[in-house]
């Protein structure tokens, strides 16, 4: 609850109205009155309230508070009139059964004060001089003021007022406040998207930690959504940061998406990998996607007018079975890989806004290895027909019914003029070694890196090495019959396997994961 | 044109100084708080920039260019200095 008094505050008897039984910690904030400012000797200081708003915003404030810190209790009393040096102005206190999260609501409720109670303060000097606190020119130049912070940003020629225009009337959606979530959002809150919305139902987890770089060892056990959001306010109080603790679902996922101007896919799943994907493509929102396997990455820029969607991407694959192969949660991972790419993603989003964007970024996978260094985009495969990017938005917008498609079955019951062939509906593209060899014999093509190698004893009969880049000989290699592609770590092979399907290649295969045969040159020690 | 409407304003802090008054009653064919004080810098000799401030209709922060009804409580809100 939230008082405002003209009366001196007395400290003791708020705190005591904060002891509660369950309670382990109590964390209160006092602001005093100090006989200084800006270099300057102060008397005293005469508060004005905008009362019955005041109050209003208040109130708002402390239950803000209390919502994104469940468990906390928040109580805060503001000063208005004459107040000489020493004296309390603000009194905030907090009480919850552990530290973490009263420090943390604590923490929001003096900065939401200062950021939005309409509450004005009157400095007095030595002499009888006097301003307004924020009114003056100092203020108008002071060191958050926007043409400060985004100055640098602000000069690019790309970028201009008119660009930092744009970024502030954007509203940004993350899903997954992850090892992608985290950098990218710290990017797109520095560089001054309007609004941004963190979604994720998940806690902090001490293996977090190595690679989710918004976390500290502190926030172990706290709601992701609630400590980054935090931890972004501090970073950039020009925006207005909102935490969602919860993921995107059937139910919610339109909501979320609605109006955005960019959504960011950094889960680590398939089934809301396609959620997003076809709620997006419904609303009329680009997309933003990305994934890691180990070392490795892929991005994906889905636009909703274009073709060559996620469904044409995994051609046949439902979300559920991907999930057996595919499936990043828990699996290890290279911490700056993630960094890389969550960064990416903060990149294309920024250029979509800004307009910066080519059409070619929303119709390539871009694949990034940092353990060789590479990068690569293939052109995303369109397959004709598909029932989602095959068709008109407008005739999709007009479907009835959850915006997604089933994650099991992911090309649906919707009724299509030209459905996908049998074969691209019914054969799988990524398999398992021992799928594959239910297949009869297939020759294995093994796609290689600058500075790997195929070990001719382990690797399989036959197997013929093709630099990854050299995709005419992979197409005369794979006209010749069926086959395999390999790879070392398993995303180029399916990247390209998907490609080559799409290009009417009905007998072309990835193993899941890696070849061991296929070496790195730098392991000799 | 749209007709002219009926408006109560309240001023606070260095906004209150400079208007002179610290409520004033208007009628005015200014259709957002953006018009609104624009027309009341020219009329009231208001220095501070309307980058500055924010706007409250009604006693809840508003968009500079919220549509103005009759009978609307309007405060211009400068920078503000809690805590």
């Amino acid at each position: 609850m939230f008082e405002l008094t003209d009366q001196p505050i007395d400290s003791a008897a708020w705190r005591a109205r904060l002891e509660r039984p369950d309670a382990g910690a109590c964390v209160v904030f006092e602001g005093w009155v100090r006989n200084h400012h800006a270099g300057q000797p102060v008397t005293k200081l005469e508060y004005e309230a905008f009362d019955q708003m005041a109050r209003l915003e208040g109130e708002a404030i402390a239950s803000e508070a209390e919502q994104e810190h469940p468990g906390c209790t928040v109580l805060c009393v503001h000063r208005t009139g004459s107040l000489p040096v020493g004296e309390l102005a603000v009194w905030i206190g907090v009480a919850s059964a552990h530290r973490h999260a009263a420090f943390l609501a604590c923490r929001q409720v003096i900065e939401e004060i200062k950021r939005r109670l309409p509450v004005w303060k009157k400095e007095h000097h030595p002499g009888g001089a006097a301003e307004w606190v924020n009114c003056t020119t100092e203020a108008t130049t002071g060191r958050l003021a926007p043409e400060n912070y985004y100055a640098r940003q602000v000069s690019l020629p790309e970028v201009g007022a008119a660009g930092q225009g744009k970024l502030a009337a954007a509203s940004v959606l993350v899903v997954g406040v992850g090892g992608l979530g985290c950098p990218a959002a710290l990017y797109l809150a520095t560089s001054g998207v309007g609004r941004l919305t963190l979604a994720d139902a998940g806690k902090v987890e001490v293996s977090n930690l190595h690679r989710q770089v918004l976390f500290t060892a502190d926030d172990v056990g706290a709601a992701k959504s609630t400590v980054a959001a935090a931890r972004l306010r501090a970073q950039n109080p020009l925006v207005k940061i909102e935490a969602h603790a919860a993921d995107a679902t059937p139910a919610n996922v339109r909501a979320l998406v609605a109006g955005r101007t960019v959504v960011l896919d950094c889960t680590d799943n398939f089934a809301t990998r396609f959620l997003l994907h076809d709620a997006c493509r419904f609303a009329g929102v680009p997309l933003v996607s990305a994934a890691v396997y180990r070392f490795e990455g892929e991005l994906n820029v889905f636009l909703p007018n274009a073709a060559g969607c996620l469904h044409c991407l995994w051609a046949g694959r439902a979300a559920g079975e991907l999930e057996a192969v595919a499936n990043c949660a828990g699996a290890p991972v290279f911490g700056p890989a993630v960094g890389v790419l969550g960064l990416m993603q903060a990149a294309e989003t920024l250029k979509l806004i800004l307009g910066l964007a080519t059409a070619g970024d929303g119709q390539t996978t871009r694949l990034v290895n940092l353990l060789d260094g590479s990068a690569q985009s293939i052109e995303r495969p369109t397959q004709p027909g598909c029932p989602v990017c095959g068709h008109p938005l407008a005739s999709l917008a007009a479907v009835p019914g959850p915006a997604h498609v089933p994650v099991t079955g992911a090309h649906s019951s919707r009724v299509s003029p030209e459905p996908f062939s049998p074969n691209t509906l019914k054969d799988p593209i990524v398999l398992e070694a021992g799928e594959l060899a239910a297949l009869g014999p297939l020759q294995t093509v093994a796609l290689l890196e600058a500075g790997e190698s195929l070990d001719a004893d382990s690797a399989p009969a036959g197997a013929v090495a093709v630099p990854t880049h050299d995709l005419p000989r992979i197409r005369e290699l794979a006209a010749q019959g069926p086959t395999v592609l390999v790879c070392r770590h398993g995303l180029r092979s399916a990247a390209l396997a998907r490609l080559f399907r799409a290009e009417g290649f009905g007998k072309i295969y990835a193993l899941a994961g890696a070849l061991p045969a296929i070496r790195a040159r730098t392991t000799a020690n | 044109m749209t007709a002219p409407r009926q408006l109560h304003i309240k001023f606070f802090a260095a906004l209150r100084e400079q208007a002179g008054v610290s409520a004033l009653d208007v009628t005015t064919s200014a259709r957002t708080p953006a018009e609104l004080y624009a027309e009341l810098t020219a009329t009231r000799r208001l220095t501070l920039p309307a980058s500055l401030l924010r706007v409250a209709i009604n006693d809840r922060y508003a968009a500079m260019d919220t549509a103005l009804q009759t009978g609307d409580r309007v405060v211009f809100i400068p920078p503000v200095a809690g805590g």
